[in-house]
């Protein structure tokens, strides 16, 4: 009987754990950066901490689609720098030719999550390489249309990113807005649903009638836009084409779903618990620059609480 | 009276040559400085040393391997252009042919790519190194065939090639604090923005930057983070900065426009006046931002111009000259010099794309066909 009741409190904990640890983990971190770092919470550091959190956010989005059918897109850099690439050289520095330079970028998005989702599902290539081969394929394609020289102009229009009332800018409108959407597709539609029921077990959802494939691809497709959205976002922040422009994007934007709690085995996780990581890994960055932390040491804290979180949740979910 | 009136003339121009020449001066070292940097040894040593490349004499014309970092940015493709250009100016009885490989800017790429080229047993090979550590056994596997190598922007961990071409990155770096120094009076406070960890060309300019900033007891260093030569990191990193200690900056130190341009940036974007900035180059996009904006800055140079000074010392170590180990671009190549907001007008060029980075020696038409010209 007390084994019996031990038992169940240890899987409430566990269950806790994995629905509420990374929430929680915020909070802790929060009180942390009250007493080490208390200007973390001026007026100003919060507008610059949430418009990066958002850039990275909007990223992470679309990674825990594809990690929710137990994959993962390693090509969200290259969709990024493309889409700085096609605004700087299409409009040239014209406002008016924003909105063709927009669409042009997200058409080619598009395309490059339909052929990440194509390889995958039906060449069976695993996500790590097809995506991977894809990001080579389009950093390749960006370099020969711009003979090596990322160079243009770009459009003074898309600078109204930069703008914020308060510590609420319009990349943090976006990602808030982008995150609601999704929790509501993933958890309300039956789209969302079967999204989780493809990445738990993707045999069990196709003997019950769902094109898996679809699922996958969609997921992928998903992916790249929303990769282009923070390509657009990003290069209305920077105002230039810059090479490094996603540099380290997106493997964070990896790392905030895994500690927001979304496995890579698929079928788990959730768009709400990654904007959780996602404010997780920024607070952690802002606070070591604030404690002037060498990067070497920020690189350390960065891969213990990845590894920590991953630790936790496995523990957790030894059932 | 008259006499004497001449005198004070011809006294007051070298009194005024001599301020000139004190101006474009470069700095000089303490023995203390000299001692805690290996870079700053072995670069003094080598310029004042002469390498015997009577071994390597022959008759041209010459067959000469250019293993550069190839297609990754403007700087690159202006270096390569350079290279084709001057290939052509020499003529084909001096350059009989030019063998290229493109690093893509990785020392994983070049390393295979050196050896590929040493099977075409060239005259001589012109490397931009992509990785100190990476390249130096290539380097010296060349060396050992008897293929002379010229470095050429960047260096190895190896003492064993003919000679370098490049500058002195310890005095760019000390350049650009003394500036910030000389701008706040001796008293100030100022952040550091170094390019990639680990990677030479960043390390050295931090150092020597940080040896300037330790000699004036007047400046504090608030912080120094590295902004890995990247505009959108350097703006993020200007923007905590400026949350953490917002007027208190009085100054800021970079290794590289690029970040300077995300640096400005973000004072842009936080609608605060810009303090001076320790950290222009010579390019377009920098100075057209600089002059309006009418920042206050000192700037160094690293022209991709400086593969033609490698040419060069690759045509006389096979003519059997003796060359430098070591020799500063400053002292061949025109408009390379440091400089400061004063000038920067005459650097830029409204004619040129953001991309440039000058000086460019060959002809406009070339710029062009690159599409390195504003559309008109």
């Amino acid at each position: 009987m007390v084994l019996g009741a031990t038992s169940s409190t240890a899987h409430t904990l566990r269950r806790f754990v994995v629905q509420y640890g990374v929430y929680v983990s915020l909070g802790l971190l929060l009180i942390a950066a009250l007493i080490l770092t208390p200007n973390l919470f001026s007026e100003q550091t919060l507008t610059v901490l949430l418009k990066q959190s958002a850039q990275l956010g909007i990223i992470a989005i679309g990674q825990t689609l594809t990690l929710l059918v137990a994959g993962l897109d390693l090509s969200v850099g290259g969709v990024i720098f493309m889409t700085s690439v096609i605004i700087a050289r299409v409009s040239n520095g014209v406002d008016s030719a924003l909105p063709l330079a927009i669409g042009l970028s997200f058409l080619f998005s598009a395309v490059i999550g339909l052929a990440n989702g194509l390889l995958i599902t039906k060449r069976r290539i695993p996500p790590f390489v097809a995506t991977l081969a894809i990001f080579i394929l389009v950093q390749g394609a960006v370099q020969a249309y711009t003979r090596g020289v990322p160079g243009g102009f770009v459009p003074e229009g898309l600078s109204v990113v930069n703008q914020s009332a308060g510590f609420i800018s319009i990349p943090v409108v976006l990602w808030v807005v982008l995150t609601a959407l999704f929790v509501f597709v993933l958890r309300k539609t039956p789209f969302g649903r079967r999204l989780y029921a493809v990445g738990s077990n993707a045999d069990t959802a196709s003997l019950s009638g769902l094109n898996v494939d679809r699922f996958k691809i969609a997921a992928y497709i998903l992916c790249s836009l929303l990769a282009c959205v923070s390509g657009v976002v990003l290069t209305g922040y920077v105002g230039y084409v810059d090479r490094f422009i996603a540099s380290g994007l997106d493997l964070d934007a990896i790392a905030a779903a895994v500690v927001g709690g979304t496995l890579f085995t698929g079928g788990r996780g959730s768009v709400l618990s990654t904007m959780a990581g996602v404010l997780l890994i920024q607070i952690l960055s802002t606070m070591a620059l604030l404690l002037g932390l060498s990067i070497q040491t920020q690189f350390i804290i960065k891969g213990v609480v990845i590894l920590a979180a991953v630790a936790l949740y496995s523990l957790a979910r030894t059932d | 009276m008259k006499k004497f009136v001449w005198l004070a003339l011809v006294a007051l121009l070298l009194i005024g040559g001599a301020v000139m020449a004190q101006d474009t001066e470069k700095p000089a070292f303490t023995q203390e400085e000299i001692d805690a940097s290996p870079y700053l040894q072995s670069v003094l040593a080598r310029q004042e040393t002469m390498y015997d490349t009577s071994a390597f004499k022959k008759d041209g014309p010459y067959r000469i391997a250019l293993a550069a970092q190839g297609t990754s940015n403007s700087w690159s493709a202006l270096f390569d252009e350079h290279a084709r250009w001057y290939a052509e100016e020499l003529g084909t009885d001096v350059i009989g042919e030019l063998l290229y490989a493109d690093a893509q800017a990785s020392a994983d790429v070049q390393v295979p790519q050196v050896e590929d080229l040493l099977a075409q047993e060239p005259d001589a090979l012109i490397l931009v190194p992509m990785g100190a550590a990476a390249l130096s056994a290539p380097v010296e596997r060349a060396m050992a065939q008897g293929v002379p190598v010229i470095l050429c922007a960047s260096t190895v961990e190896t003492d064993n090639f003919v000679t370098e071409v490049g500058t002195n990155l310890y005095a760019a770096g000390a350049y650009l604090a003394q500036y910030l120094v000389d701008e706040l009076g001796g008293e100030g406070n100022v952040v550091m923005m170094a390019g990639i960890p680990g990677v030479t060309t960043s390390d050295v300019m931090e150092a020597g930057a940080k040896a300037v900033f330790a000699a004036n007891p007047g400046i504090t260093v608030l912080d120094g983070q590295p902004g890995n030569w990247s505009t959108a990191e350097a703006k993020s990193l200007m923007e905590t900065w400026l949350a953490k200690y917002g007027d208190d900056i009085n100054g800021v130190w970079s290794g590289g426009a690029q970040m300077s341009q995300g640096i400005v940036s973000a004072y842009l974007d936080a609608g605060k006046e810009i303090p001076p900035i320790g950290g222009g180059e010579f390019g377009n996009g920098f100075l057209r931002l600089a002059l309006e904006n009418e920042l206050s800055y000192a700037a160094w140079q690293y022209p991709n111009a400086m593969v033609t000074l490698c040419m060069d010392m690759a045509v006389k170590i096979l003519q059997g000259e003796s060359v430098p180990r070591f020799v500063d671009f400053q002292d061949s190549i025109p408009d390379t010099q440091y400089f400061t907001d004063a000038e920067g007008a005459n650097y830029f060029n409204p004619e040129w794309s953001d991309d440039v980075f000058g000086p460019i020696l060959f002809p406009a038409e070339r710029l062009e066909s690159l599409g390195f010209l504003v559309k008109k």
